[in-house]
């Protein structure tokens, strides 16, 4: 099972889980908003640095650290690109504006990564569904959104219990090229999609029996309210977007060269 | 005033060549513990949909005869006004359950309703109270085996105060011990509420005890209908190749070979054990 494992929310509780997901959502388009006001690397090293403290409040510093190596991968084709563009356009010299450059477009996309991965290893998928249905979007899809993450661990059991099944009966998955392989997956997909129809159909019959669309306005046993610790990191939020706001604005930002100079 | 009543009830699925329920005309009274049992493939299921209407709403197909519950003709109404009567639960725990956590999952049928918040709050721990999973509350179904998910089940039906529960096959997806557990949580909520349960069920080694009223059927069709003592010690259900329980086989054995025990038909091994030994004492 190691290998969905990374599907599984584990339930913790830390200041920034507790927090209001919509309120924690404004803060990843904020940091986002942020990283692109600024081309320069000092401030986004700023707002790289900032944000380590909420990984570590909340506890979730291993599932943090696997999401950025995971953002690798993108993160040096960014910079490579980047480096290039500028490598030939500078006239094929290596200059240090143009390092610049390309190393802050890579941190900008490192700093997204960074706030919607916080965002999503402290909401809960159940908090995210009531995030949804409280910000009016249709009752129907935040329901398939939570059922969706609730039959995702479900599904994967089964999928692995037909891919030992057909096994068992001589099926080698890890053979042949590429496109061998991918075949080599059908007689596993087939089964999996025809019991996902019938469990679907049996989740219906359970749906309606439950009094399903009985109203037009259904209510809901939990309601997201603002707590104190909301409306302080609301505040946060606030105060950095116009902190970035106002450095853009009247602050003129030191570049690589000038510092590196200015050290020397 | 029977609560569920059919009158020459017959059934077929759309796209079937025949009938999956034929002339079905039986009769459960309010507050009854109905054990319905017979091969597979006997229409149990169907007969069960027929209860809170997923037959015809859901199905569609052809519905002849007539069929009330709870005073309401199943085919003029909707199938969520039936479920504010009628609790289900299905044979497999996993595909009955939505939510990420327990709480919300019992609560689901209360909030289709627009019930208010303060009175789901009631309702829910009530039900998670009632059926012993209150601790699991905040727990995710997947965490949870099948004997509690199955509970779960019951407690997200029991919530919405049905005047029956009907349990179709809920232990065939669980070991002895969770099932005996099941059997338990239904018998309580049959005589502490005085809901009206309906119960699909092979088992009958642990469930006979409780039933008021044995129904078999066979071939979609209902063959016995009444009492469990006499039901269980008629050769037909023994021909039909329903599960007899062992204690009931045991003293028609006996009895054969000339041994009575006592004037009635034990359903249990305990009722067996005490006629043993009332017997023995009187040696």
């Amino acid at each position: 099972m190691s290998f969905f494992d990374g599907l599984r929310f584990r339930r913790v509780s830390s200041p920034v889980h507790n927090l209001d997901p919509r309120i924690k959502f404004v803060y990843a388009c904020v940091i986002f908003v942020v990283a692109i006001l600024f081309w320069e690397l000092l401030p986004l090293i700023v707002l790289f640095v900032m944000q380590i403290p909420f990984v570590i409040v909340a506890r979730v510093k291993r599932e943090w650290a696997r999401s950025m190596r995971g953002a690798t991968f993108l993160a040096s084709i960014i910079f490579f690109i980047n480096f290039i563009f500028s490598f030939i356009s500078s006239g094929y010299v290596v200059t240090l504006s143009a390092l610049e450059h390309a190393l802050s477009m890579t941190l900008r996309f490192v700093v997204l990564v960074e706030s919607f991965s916080i965002f999503f290893l402290t909401t809960s998928p159940d908090h995210l569904g009531l995030a949804l249905e409280q910000s009016h979007v249709p009752y129907e899809f935040c329901f398939a959104f939570t059922t969706a993450v609730r039959f995702v661990p479900v599904l994967a059991e089964e999928a692995q219990t037909i891919i030992d099944a057909q096994k068992a009966r001589g099926l080698e998955l890890e053979k042949g090229n590429f496109l061998k392989r991918v075949r080599n997956y059908i007689p596993i997909l087939i089964p999996l999609i025809v019991s996902a129809i019938r469990r679907s159909l049996e989740l219906a019959e359970a749906m309606e029996s439950r009094a399903w669309g009985a109203v037009k306005k259904r209510t809901n046993l939990y309601v997201l309210k603002l707590r104190r610790g909301d409306y302080i990191f609301i505040l946060l939020t606030i105060g950095i977007l116009a902190a970035a706001i106002l450095v853009r604005l009247y602050l003129r930002i030191p570049r690589l060269e000038e510092i590196l100079t200015g050290l020397a | 005033m029977a609560i569920i009543e059919t009158k020459n009830l017959t059934y077929t699925y759309p796209g079937a060549t025949k009938p999956s329920i034929k002339d079905v005309s039986i009769k459960i009274e309010k507050g009854e513990f109905v054990l319905i049992t017979g091969p597979s493939g006997c229409g149990k299921t169907t007969l069960c949909r027929c209860f809170n209407g997923l037959i015809p709403h859901f199905y569609q197909g052809e519905l002849k005869g007539e069929i009330t519950v709870a005073g309401l003709r199943v085919p003029e109404r909707q199938i969520y006004e039936l479920a504010t009567h009628v609790g289900m639960v299905f044979q497999n725990p996993e595909n009955q359950l939505f939510a990420l956590s327990v709480e919300k999952d019992v609560a689901f049928g209360l909030e289709n309703l627009g019930i208010p918040r303060e009175e789901i709050r009631k309702r829910v721990d009530w039900a998670l109270k009632l059926t012993g999973i209150y601790e699991l509350r905040e727990r995710t179904p997947t965490e949870l085996s099948g004997g509690q998910q199955q509970r779960v089940a019951i407690a997200s039906v029991l919530a919405m105060q049905p005047e029956v529960i009907v349990l179709d096959e809920p232990t065939s997806f669980l070991d002895p011990l969770g099932a005996k557990r099941i059997f338990e949580v239904i018998y309580e909520l049959n005589r502490k509420l005085g809901i009206t349960i309906v119960l699909v069920e092979h088992r009958l080694d642990l469930t006979a005890k409780y039933a008021d009223h044995i129904i078999i059927m066979d071939d979609g069709k209902v063959v016995l209908d009444g009492e469990p003592h006499e039901i269980l010690s008629s050769e037909e259900a023994r021909l039909i190749g329903v599960g007899i329980p062992k204690a009931t086989r045991l003293y028609q054995i006996l009895k054969g070979d000339g041994i009575k025990l006592g004037g009635k038909v034990p359903l249990s091994s305990d009722e067996m054990a005490e006629m043993v030994r009332e017997a023995l004492k009187r040696l």
